[in-house]
């Protein structure tokens, strides 16, 4: 099967019309590595399991129409929406238009915040997709953090997608200062009828003995397509607690690499995707221990049912001299159909002595006994398999890291949960 | 009330219950003992409806209505109680929720609202007080990571909450201290009423010192061998149970 190419002519046209502004190297360099290097395809091993065909298809059709894009003011009402349900200083992306904070960002709340249209600095993009955003790039966001901030900092990414297929980037560089602490949440949404391809890039710098939460959530319309990367580093006994939601889209990839150079350095990153009827989750992660003692643990979980595919690769390299290195890795995935397809994969690569390291992964069903417990109890079948799988989902949504976010992740699981199940019995019903 | 009638089940190619027949009347205590092996436990789980198990002759009726149409929930509902051998821990699942949503299931199919949260569960810690167990149970996953006493307890706490008509209680006593055991029946002997039958299944005659039955029947190779009154428990344990095989067989 060979995939369709992107049309890099195409896309230099478009990149060529752009205002020129203090962005135009840097999407210049990117257009030309991404000539060369291209889209990953099925033949990169770390791209085996994903098919990009439709983000080189969306993307073609896209530029074919003249890349243009849409105005965000059509999703203010959407934006008000989500940014006054949890409580937090928002940031919003709102189809590829970074939007002024509406907080008071001059540093005097710990909060320093930068559009790279302002104030330019070089990008890291010298990886796979990570090319195609910023050769499209027209602005980002640079955020600083400085001592303890009290109120979460979210970043709103959202996209709207009527009539013809359509595409944008976000860029978003979060600097956190030695010795400060702060919450964050990082929430992907989209609506709209058309073909849509989200193409999103996060840097987290997390200075020596800081303290970052982080918590991310995906609930992307299932007609979109989304490719994010996340590149974290940790400082010096710096530590980082993240967890992942991926509830919704269609086409979801997300990579995620950590970087610990730093001794005492100390990440937790959990992970929870609920897929249904054709949606593809990929989670890739990477963890490069370069340096020890650091500590890094990842929990993936997932929900599948109806003809649906997901992907968990959690890598750890722990590299030579990096002794006293404590990495652990599990993913869990419930399957409620036998259409659902999950590829888990754990990669450890340990050339350092001195090391603890573990991994396991698991696939099942239900527990037959514990649906007939829950009956003779008087729950019919269908509440008992909705508390069973509820269950299952229920303690990562409780470790979520960030309080404000807590409810909000609970009442779309709790949505989505219910979605999948009804979906389910509607599936016995047909065979 | 519950009429089994020349019951016979298998699970795959073994047949396991041979032709079991016995009436149980509202307000008795019947205790169903007999060898490892012998179908006590499949009689209670085929009553209870685990799909498992094939009924491949006889009947069951429950006032009057077919049980084997039913169920598991509906059987619930209309108050039967299985309480496990074994039971399932299941993380993830608050025990309050849990205790709440089966007594629930069950009003509602009375035609009854929900129960309010703070009668339920003044009325929880009342029925734990009764039982000696701690009220931080509650908030626990249900029986996760409980020890043998705690989950048969817990088991007696659903049966005291749920109110069945009839009580079947598998090995209830299996792998309890004596304090446990105490508690345990002193909790099943409250809810003995001249409204509720209550059926014993266990192999040892122990239980039957703190639960008075009012029947005993022996069950050995899927069949009803012997029945009497709380002697014939007495007797089995001055006897053990090679006596009646051969005395079925001879």
């Amino acid at each position: 099967m060979k995939q369709a190419s992107l049309s890099i002519e195409g896309l230099r046209s478009v990149v060529e019309a752009l205002p020129p502004d203090n962005l135009t190297p840097a999407r210049e360099a990117a257009l030309a590595h991404l000539g060369e290097h291209g889209i990953p395809t099925l033949r990169d091993e770390d791209w085996k399991y994903t098919d990009l065909s439709p983000v080189v298809d969306i993307s073609n059709r896209w530029l074919t129409a003249g890349g243009g894009r849409q105005s965000p003011d059509t999703l203010l009402a959407r934006i008000d929406e989500i940014t006054g349900s949890i409580d937090a200083n928002w940031l919003v992306v709102a189809n590829g238009v970074v939007l002024d904070p509406t907080f008071p960002a001059d540093g005097g709340n710990g909060v320093q915040v930068a559009k790279f249209s302002d104030a330019p600095a070089p990008l890291v993009f010298e990886r796979p997709l990570a090319d195609f955003n910023a050769a499209l790039l027209q602005d980002g966001l640079r955020v600083r953090i400085s001592g303890t901030v009290g109120k979460p900092v979210g970043i709103l990414l959202i996209d709207q997608s009527d009539g013809d297929a359509s595409v944008s980037q976000a860029w978003a560089e979060i600097d956190v200062d030695a010795n400060s602490a702060v919450e964050l949440i990082e929430y992907h949404v989209s609506q709209g009828n058309a073909d849509h391809y989200a193409n999103s890039v996060l840097t987290l710098n997390v200075g020596a003995n800081a303290d970052v939460r982080h918590v991310r959530i995906q609930n992307r319309s299932t007609r979109h397509v989304q490719t994010g990367r996340t590149s974290v580093s940790l400082g010096r006994d710096s530590r980082l607690d993240m967890a992942s939601y991926d509830l919704g889209g269609g086409l979801i990839r997300n990579d995620i690499d950590v970087d610990l150079s730093q001794p005492g350095a100390d990440i937790t990153f959990n992970g929870l995707y609920l897929a249904g009827e054709g949606q593809h989750i990929d989670n890739h992660t990477r963890v490069d221990h370069r340096v020890g003692p650091a500590t890094s643990a990842q929990e993936y979980r997932g929900i599948l049912n109806g003809n649906c595919r997901c992907v968990w690769n959690g890598k750890a390299i722990v590299h030579e001299g990096a002794d006293g290195t404590d990495a652990r890795q599990a993913n869990h995935n419930l399957l409620l159909s036998e259409k659902a397809e999950i590829d888990a994969k754990p990669e450890l690569e340990i050339y350092a002595d001195d090391v603890k390291c573990a991994h396991g992964t698991t696939v099942g069903q239900l527990d037959e006994r514990s649906l007939f417990y829950l009956r003779t109890r008087g729950l019919d079948k269908r509440h008992a398999r909705q508390v069973l799988t509820h269950a299952f989902a229920a303690d990562l949504v409780s470790r979520a890291p960030v309080d404000a976010a807590r409810s909000t992740v609970s009442a779309i699981v709790d949505a989505r949960l219910a979605d999948l199940i009804e979906a389910e019995f509607a599936e016995e019903l047909v065979s | 009330m519950l009429e089994i009638n020349n019951l016979k089940s298998r699970i795959g190619d073994s047949e396991i219950l041979r032709g079991v027949s016995l009436s149980v009347k509202t307000g008795e205590v019947h205790a169903i003992m007999g060898p490892n092996g012998s179908g006590k436990s499949t009689l209670a789980q085929v009553v209870a409806g685990h799909e498992d198990y094939e009924v491949s002759g006889g009947s069951v009726t429950y006032d009057g209505k077919d049980l084997l149409e039913l169920e598991p929930e509906e059987r619930a509902r209309e108050g039967i109680f299985l309480g496990f051998q074994y039971p399932v821990e299941i993380p993830g699942v608050n025990n309050a929720y849990l205790l709440k949503a089966a007594v629930n299931a069950k009003r509602k199919h009375q035609g009854l609202g929900e129960v309010d949260a703070f009668e339920f569960l003044k009325l929880a810690r009342e029925k734990m007080a009764m039982l000696g167990m701690d009220p931080k149970f509650l908030n626990r996953g249900v029986n996760e990571g409980f020890s043998g006493g705690e989950k048969k307890r817990n088991e007696i706490l659903q049966m005291a909450m749920l109110e069945p008509r009839l009580a079947i209680l598998d090995e209830t006593d299996s792998g309890l201290d004596i304090d446990a055991l105490k508690a345990v029946a002193e909790g099943v002997n409250t809810l003995r009423s001249p409204d509720r039958a209550i059926v014993l299944v266990t192999h040892y005659q122990r239980l039957l010192d703190y639960i008075q039955p009012d029947f005993v029947h022996v069950l050995s190779e899927g069949r009803i061998v012997r029945s009497g009154d709380k002697s014939l428990a007495l007797e089995l344990e001055e006897k053990g149970y090679d006596w009646l095989r051969e005395a079925a067989t001879a």
